[in-house]
Formats: C-alpha cells, structure tokens, sequence
C-alpha cells in the first residue's frame, strides 16, 4: 500500500466563508474578527472547491442558496471526495427544507439567517473542535497503517491467522512452516506493529480493516 | 431542414420565449426573490451591530472599526429599504389599472401562456369554460398573474404522479354575485393537516417553495375585492379557485 501522503503538517485552522452576498460575507468576517477568529471569505462553491485542500484543517460556513452551484451541492461534492470539513449551514427563511436535507446529508449545523453572533461562534468552536478530532484520529491511523505496511507478505498472513485466533501448531502445519520459524514470524509481528498484547493487536487489525475503503 | 413550425419550439423561438416569460413572471418566483433579498442585509445588519457591541467591551476601542461597521449598517438598511419599497410597488393596489374584462379570454391567454410549460409537465391543460359569463372589472395583468401561480403550482403537484393521465383544468362559472375562475389537478390534493397553513406566508410543501405565492395571490384578488379559496377536486386533486365580484367599473 503507497502512503506518499504529505505529512500533515499542524497548520493554524481556518474558518471559510462561503456566501454569494458580499455584505454577509464580509460582516461575518468583521464580526468573527472582533472575537479573534480568522475567516476567509469566498463568494461561490466554485471558488471554494478550486482552492480546498483536504489537509486544511477549519470549518466551513456555507450559505444554502446560491446561484450557479448551491450550498447542498458544494456538500455533496465535498461528500463525493471524502471530505471531512465540519460544514454550518447558513439558511434564509424559506430554505429549511434545504436545511433538514443539508443535516441529513451529514451537516454540522445550521443557522437561520439573521443569527445571534453567539450561536455562530459557538456552532463555529464546536465544528472546529470535531474537525481536530477526526484528524487526530485519521493521523493516528495513517501511523498505525504505515507500521502494518511495514510487514513483509508472509509476516502479513501471519498476523490474519493470529487475528482468527489461531494457535502456533495449526498454523505451522497451515502455512508449511516449523513451528519455530512461525514464533520468529509472530515476534516480528508483534515488534513492526506496536502492539502491547495479542489483543492489543489484533484491535488495530480489526479497525483498520474497519477504515479500508 | 424541416418546415418553419418546429422553430416555435427552440429555445429563442415562440414558445421558448413564452416559457421564459411565464417562469419569470410567476409571482412565488419574484416573492421567493425579495424575501431571500432583505434577509441578506439584515443579517448584514445584525452582524456588524453585534460586531459593534464586543468591539465596545475591549479595553482599547478602535474608533475607525466601529465607523466603519456603523457606515456598513447604514448601507444595508438602505438596501434593505429599497428592496421593501420594490415589494410594496408590486402590491400596491392603487397600482391596479381596472379595465372591463372578459374572464374568459383571460383565461385563454393564460392557458396559451402555461401551455408549454404544461408539455414539459407530461400535463394535458384542459378548458371548460361557462358562457355568457358577465364582465369583470379587474387589472387583467394581475389577476392572470394569480391565475398562472395556480397553475404551476397545479404542474408542480402532478410531478410526484406518474406521467399519463396527468391533467390541470381551467375552468369558468358564474358563482352568485360572482364569476368564479378555478384551477383543478388530479394529483394529490392538499393533504388535511396542511389545508389550514397553505395561505399562511412563508408555509410550503415544496422542497424549494417560498411559501409566498398563495399569500400574494390572495393579496391580489382581495384587493379587487374577490376572494381565493381551495376544495378538494373530485375524485381527487386540489382545486384552487378565484371568485371574482362582477361589477361594473367605476
């Protein structure tokens, strides 16, 4: 398996403000200035997309209803990409359809437009807290990942065999192996991994099986 | 080439052009514009206000920020003012230019007028018009405006139908004192636990409804003292219908 990501690196969060209203647009980023939180603003999900990296970390402030590529659509292109981007949804009055069908398309939130500024910041830490949790946890995962493709093929069959619990005589006779040489072949394991206890390993297994696409 | 009547179908030709108009012109779509206009400015508003309030608790106040959100609070309830006094051009009633009106030829041209959109519905646009109806004295440009929102919202709730026996009909009849314009589907009709909201502003049943159009149109017809109503269509289907008072124009 090719993990030739670039390592991410811990840049500061950053709060993208998408709205094709340049006056909503930018008093959201003067009030969001005012408390210390740093935005970007943008007027379309066209322009959002061209410049989104996935290793970006923030949230997204997303306006529901725009032209030319709406607010649901920018989701669900960012949903087609895997994106993990914790996005809030910004709604007018009569776009909480819109809003129900952002939530169950796995929004963050939303807000009805106009909004008390203390609801936006705090619906804005929250998603930003989220985001720093899934990508702890994905690194966390990526590094798991990299000691499990450090296992040569046989070490790998090995480890699927200790997963199903396998004692060392059966598997000896299973892969045409001494029984010494499978011990040799479970140490390394074992060491490449990380693990503390069978248990231990065979957790990872299991969740990273769990993550493959 | 084929003879020059398929032109009529093209997007710039007659038809296409008709079509256009009668999008544009449908009363939800230019409500659906203004609602969605003013929230923007106020929510411009609210923000730098709010902005301006956790500007003033910090210890040093920078005066040029605080100006600077007071000028753009200023600016968008102006904006917004312009787009209230557009709105209430649109409704105003003195605006009506009342003429003697035959309620069946207006009836005519909005069926010519929704006809193509009706083809791009899988709907048949049916007539049964009354005869010997009396004039009315109405702004006939406003009163197909209502007439034409009913029948696209007719199209509208035939989509979820299957295609085939799709059917919207126009009709006239004399109702007492009055003259009576309804608009029939044989789609699935207003379901009981929404009949009382569906005049209600800003209520719809559609995904991407304003909840407006109703509304306005009621507005409309009550300002040349008529009346809008619905009832179930029989033996299914909405009807949604306009009594207009026949009376001579003053």
């Amino acid at each position: 398996m090719q993990h030739s990501k670039p390592q991410a690196q811990p840049q500061a969060p950053t709060v993208f403000v998408v709205d094709d209203d340049e006056a909503v647009r930018n008093s959201i980023r003067f009030l969001l200035r005012s408390v210390g939180i740093a935005t970007r603003p943008l007027s379309s999900a066209a322009e959002f997309l061209a410049g989104y990296s996935p290793y970006q970390p923030g949230c997204l402030v997303l306006d529901v209803r725009m032209p030319a590529m709406s607010g649901l659509e920018l989701q669900q292109q960012l949903n087609l990409r895997g994106a993990t981007i914790p996005v809030i949804f910004i709604t007018g009055h009569g776009d909480i359809p819109m809003a129900v069908e952002a939530m169950q398309q796995g929004a963050f939130d939303f807000l009805q437009k106009p909004f008390r500024d203390q609801d936006l910041i705090d619906r804005i830490q929250k998603a930003l807290a989220k985001d720093a949790q899934v990508r702890t946890a994905l690194r966390e995962q990526d590094r798991i990942q990299a000691r499990f493709d450090s296992l040569t093929p046989r070490e790998r069959e090995v480890l699927g065999l200790m997963a199903k619990g396998m004692p060392n005589k059966v598997m000896a006779a299973e892969l045409g192996l001494s029984q010494r040489t499978v011990e040799i072949h479970r140490a390394r394991v074992m060491e490449k991994s990380g693990a503390t206890s069978l248990a231990h390993l065979v957790r990872m297994y299991m969740d990273l099986e769990r993550a493959a696409p | 080439m084929q003879s020059g009547v398929s032109d009529e179908a093209a997007p710039g030709g007659l038809v296409g052009r008709m079509l256009h108009v009668s999008r544009l012109a449908t009363l939800g779509e230019m409500a659906a514009g203004v609602a969605h206009e003013l929230n923007q400015p106020l929510t411009a508003i609210a923000n730098y206000a709010q902005a301006c309030d956790r500007l003033l608790e910090q210890p040093a106040v920078d005066l040029q920020d605080l100006r600077t959100a007071l000028r753009e609070i200023t600016d968008q309830a102006v904006r917004a003012g312009q787009i209230i006094r557009r709105l209430r051009v649109l409704a105003r009633s003195n605006d009506m230019h009342r003429a003697t009106t035959d309620v069946n030829d207006m009836v005519n041209e909005v069926a010519a007028l929704a006809r193509a959109d009706a083809g791009i519905h899988n709907v048949r646009l049916a007539l049964q018009l009354a005869d010997d109806l009396p004039p009315v004295a109405v702004d006939p440009v406003q009163i197909q405006h209502v007439i034409l929102n009913l029948v696209r919202n007719a199209l509208e709730a035939l989509d979820a139908d299957a295609a085939g026996n799709r059917v919207v009909t126009l009709s006239t009849s004399a109702a007492g004192d009055a003259v009576e314009v309804a608009v029939l589907d044989n789609g699935p009709g207003v379901a009981a636990d929404v009949r009382d909201l569906i005049f209600d502003p800003f209520f719809s049943t559609r995904e991407y409804g304003t909840g407006l159009g109703l509304p306005i149109s009621n507005t409309i017809v009550r300002a040349h003292g008529g009346s809008l109503g619905y009832r179930a269509n029989s033996p299914r289907g909405a009807c949604f219908f306009i009594h207009i008072p026949c009376q001579p124009v003053t």
